[in-house]
């Protein structure tokens, strides 16, 4: 990390949203069919309500659902029952703020573009994201300088690696310092340092009031100094603290 | 910093996307334009055999051919190339990234078309000198500054169907190769290479009901002086028009194609 971006790192990060009696995360009898027919239940009833500066783990066996549940929380996709509330504000009528307080990481390695670069990546996303001018700079350096990219900033994406790739994702998860993280599969390609860099991101983002929910597969558990408040098994559709 | 400048940025950005990803393939502007040169090429000699009971010289047919290209690289990019680049976007999984963002996916979707337009619009400028310098072309300096907001118009007027077609994209995902049979009928039936005079009776209607054949008419009648076949002043009602009515009613069907494949969990699917 250069100095300048140093100095950026340590620049204070913008406060989160003032306390509320609202939960963060207020997920209420989701239920969601897939298949022709409607037939594949993947969840049933799900009921889950987290607080400011949690850190939660869903884990779950291939299949169980987990990236549908987590597509339901980043309002990517609707369920077929029930109600997702982040801060109060509802992922349709409050299309634009509910948005701005989420920050998906989507399982595989999609989502890039391959001829552009990692800081067009970074600036592309921080627009997109409305992040305000004044910020938007210090912000993309931050980022970037979290996850290791400046070095990379001027390469490709077809051009790096996939745990370059899966820093950079990360990176644009983080970038517009949302209050609800969801990370599918976030240690996909990541070695230890990565994953350590992860780890350190998301204790700055709860340090801030931020809350995290981390999904991985069953087995598969992250490497990384990083300790979860609560985590969840997903198995037949239903929700479960272990 | 109010909301439409930030808003502003938004577009910019998807704006400035579009054209890095284009400039990284170094030689896809010179195919283009070599191409183009063809194409005008194969018009001009087109032209000498033309008979003159139509048009009174192969110039005149030229110079209605050239615009009727010009205009047909402009719909081409903006009703061809969204559904197109949307595509990509799906497969990509970089559509998701849009949905997500607060900017939004409908805002993105209409971004997408700018970068395209502008572009046509380049190739249309060089389109133009081209014909002009090398091929002869009689330009009507007097009033061709005037294409330029009637060009506008005429784009505000398009942009609805080919966000239509993405919205069909969305739907049913293989609809872009739709949009390759509507600009190929709509260059049948907008009078681009031959004029609408010439069809059979029974289909000339369908001229009369889109945006067009009015915009092509003015446009040629502004940049090469082919006479009038209405008020100037009638076709700018009639593409405000269109652009008044269309636009947001494409703009709430794109957005219910949205939501309808949010529901049904086909947002992710291609």
């Amino acid at each position: 990390m250069n100095s300048h971006a140093a100095e950026m790192v340590r620049a204070p990060v913008r406060p989160s949203t003032a306390p509320s009696a609202l939960p963060r995360l207020a997920v209420d009898g989701v239920s969601k069919r897939w298949g022709r027919r409607r037939s594949l239940l993947v969840l049933d009833d799900v009921d889950v309500e987290l607080g400011a500066s949690q850190l939660v783990a869903i884990v779950g066996e291939n299949g169980a659902g987990k990236t549908t549940f987590l597509r339901i929380l980043s309002g990517l996709i609707c369920p077929d029952r029930g109600t997702v509330r982040v801060d109060g504000l509802d992922p349709e009528r409050n299309r634009r703020e509910y948005q701005r307080r989420i920050g998906f990481l989507a399982a595989a390695s999609t989502g890039l573009y391959a001829r552009l670069n990692v800081r067009d990546h970074i600036d592309f996303w921080a627009r997109i994201a409305l992040v305000p001018p004044e910020r938007r700079a210090v912000r993309c350096l931050e980022t970037m300088a979290v996850f290791d990219l400046l070095e990379i900033a001027s390469r490709r994406v077809d051009r790096i690696s996939m745990g370059q790739r899966q820093r950079l994702r990360l990176a644009m998860a983080f970038l517009h310092e949302p209050n609800l993280l969801l990370l599918d599969e976030p240690y996909n390609s990541l070695d230890g340092r990565s994953a350590a860099l992860l780890a350190s991101a998301l204790r700055a983002s709860r340090s801030r009031g931020g809350t995290a929910v981390v999904c991985y597969a069953l087995g598969q558990e992250p490497t990384g100094d990083l300790a979860f408040d609560t985590t969840y098994i997903l198995q037949d559709g239903r929700l479960r603290q272990t | 910093m109010t909301a439409l400048s930030i808003n502003l940025g938004a577009v910019l950005a998807l704006v400035r996307r579009d054209a890095k990803i284009f400039i990284s393939y170094r030689f896809r502007f010179a195919t283009q334009l070599v191409s183009t040169f063809f194409g005008l090429v194969l018009f001009y000699y087109l032209s000498r055999i033309v008979g003159h009971n139509v048009f009174h010289t192969s110039n005149e047919y030229f110079a209605f051919a050239v615009i009727g290209l010009t205009v047909m690289e402009v719909l081409g990019a903006t009703l061809a190339a969204l559904p197109l680049s949307l595509r990509q976007e799906l497969v990509a999984g970089t559509f998701e990234r849009l949905v997500l963002s607060p900017f939004g996916a409908i805002g993105a979707v209409a971004s997408m078309m700018v970068f395209p337009f502008l572009l046509s619009a380049v190739s249309a400028l060089i389109t133009l000198t081209l014909a002009t310098l090398v091929f002869g072309m009689n330009l009507a300096w007097s009033t061709a500054a005037y294409a330029i907001p009637v060009a506008l118009l005429g784009a505000a007027a398009f942009a609805p169907f080919s966000l239509l077609i993405a919205a069909s994209v969305l739907s049913v995902k293989q609809a872009g190769a739709g949009a390759g049979f509507f600009v190929t009928g709509i260059s049948l039936i907008g009078g681009f290479f031959f004029p609408v005079s010439l069809l059979p009776s029974w289909i000339r209607w369908a001229s009369d009901v889109q945006p067009f054949t009015p915009a092509l008419q003015l446009l040629r009648h502004l940049l090469v002086g082919t006479p009038a076949t209405s008020s100037a002043w009638l076709t700018v009602a009639k593409l405000a028009g269109f652009a008044v009515v269309l636009v947001p009613a494409s703009l709430v069907v794109l957005h219910r194609a949205i939501r309808f494949a949010q529901r049904r969990g086909t947002i992710i699917e291609y």
